[in-house]
């Protein structure tokens, strides 16, 4: 076993939960010292003294752990610890503490649509609507989600960004004429952070739209 | 028409009281998030506070759901009544909180001004679910349970170390109950008034 290692110390990136009902941690792995390392995620939960291991390292992707909703409790704390086993020894990473409700970050909208309206008794308008992302239930109003919208004609670097509240469209007046404007649409939840952009959608904005 | 704030023989819609109500837990938690966040970064970083911390707000003992189905398998009244003995059970510490906080080294005035709006919409949305109780509920058993609070002595002793995790443990629970009561409120006005179509 010349030149091999124990190895080297994981540490957790992040944990996530989409839609305050399952959440993923990541982590990123230490020197493996050489060897095949095997990881595992234990973890303990409040008010237990029951160590538990992962339920699912796939679901995730690589180095990781999901925790579906059967494995998901709200309000309790997860004291959550990465293991690194290869021929040589082993070594764990600093205790990782989570708690669901912080750690809310929903997926972007979907089916993003833009429409110019141009309404013979009104100024013409864009028409942007979304639907807000599969995995979070809102009716039940286990999550409340807002949502901005920011746009910009396609050659200039500055967006213009729009707070749409809770609604599922917006309307914009004030376009210039002629050009082609690129659309997109984020969410946070009532408590938590703000989910990614949406993948650009794209509209002519007609010449006559005065 | 909407009742004017201290109209006697005028009832709130049940719609109109659960949005008030929703709109001030709302508001409470963020409040409470933010005075956790704060003092955690002002007085606790590093102090290793979070694992004696574990299992110790003195609501502890109330038997809450812990995740969506839970919630939603319970009646709207006992989960009512849930939401009503925890906030009884912040009245007290809360009082404390508001005038306590000033004890600490280089209080930030954020946090004195926020402990104190909290106690007071705490109290408020206590009202504010008593009628919606009233209404959802006529003529039920009052339900005046709720859970004590001894944690005075800890936020007053000398010992610093003691004082500063008695004070990082109720910032900590105040923010986790306060988001307990606005999701199963904003789960009950769903269920109760939009019929689960929100």
């Amino acid at each position: 076993f010349l030149g091999h290692s124990p190895p080297g110390k994981p540490e957790i990136l992040k944990c996530r939960s989409p839609e305050k009902e399952t959440f993923t941690c990541w982590w990123k792995p230490g020197t493996d010292g050489g060897l095949p390392t095997n990881y595992t995620l234990t973890y303990h939960k409040e008010g237990e003294t029951i160590t538990y291991e992962c339920p699912d390292y796939k679901t995730g992707g690589p180095n990781s752990c999901y925790f579906n909703k059967k494995h998901t409790s709200i309000w309790k704390i997860y004291n959550i610890t990465i293991n690194a086993t290869n021929q040589m020894g082993s070594s764990s990473s600093d205790p990782h503490y989570v708690d669901v409700i912080y750690i809310v970050e929903p997926d972007p909208p979907v089916n993003l649509t833009l429409e110019v309206k141009q309404p013979e008794d009104r100024k013409p308008y864009l028409w942007i609507k979304w639907l807000p992302p599969t995995l979070v239930d809102i009716n039940s109003g286990w999550l409340t989600l807002q949502y901005e919208i920011r746009l910009k004609p396609e050659k200039t670097a500055v967006w213009e960004t729009h707070f749409a509240g809770r609604q599922t469209q917006f309307s914009v007046l004030s376009l210039y004429s002629g050009q082609k404007y690129l659309v997109q649409v984020r969410c946070k939840p009532d408590h938590g952070f703000w989910s990614k952009w949406s993948p650009e959608s794209s509209i002519e904005i007609p010449s006559d739209f005065i | 028409p909407v009742c004017p704030r201290g109209s006697v023989r005028c009832q709130v819609s049940l719609p109109d009281l659960f949005d008030r109500a929703v709109m001030l837990s709302h508001y409470i938690h963020s409040l409470s998030s933010d005075m956790f966040h704060e003092f955690n970064k002002q007085y606790a970083l590093g102090r290793g506070f979070i694992p004696r911390a574990i299992n110790s707000c003195h609501t502890s003992s109330i038997s809450t759901p812990e995740d969506k189905e839970q919630a939603q398998q319970i009646h709207h009244g006992d989960l009512l009544n849930l939401v009503l003995t925890m906030l009884r059970s912040w009245n007290d510490p809360l009082d404390h909180l508001a005038s306590e906080v000033h004890s600490l080294p280089k209080a930030p005035s954020a946090l004195l001004t926020k402990a104190t709006e909290v106690k007071e919409q705490n109290e408020r949305l206590l009202e504010g679910i008593e009628k919606i109780v009233d209404q959802v509920h006529p003529g039920a058993k009052e339900n005046k349970a709720y859970s004590v609070w001894s944690g005075l002595p800890s936020l007053q002793t000398a010992d610093e170390n003691t004082r500063l995790f008695a004070f990082y443990n109720l910032f900590r629970c105040l923010s986790r109950d306060s988001h307990k009561i606005d999701s199963y409120l904003k789960l009950l006005k769903c269920r109760i008034v939009y019929n689960n179509n929100c």
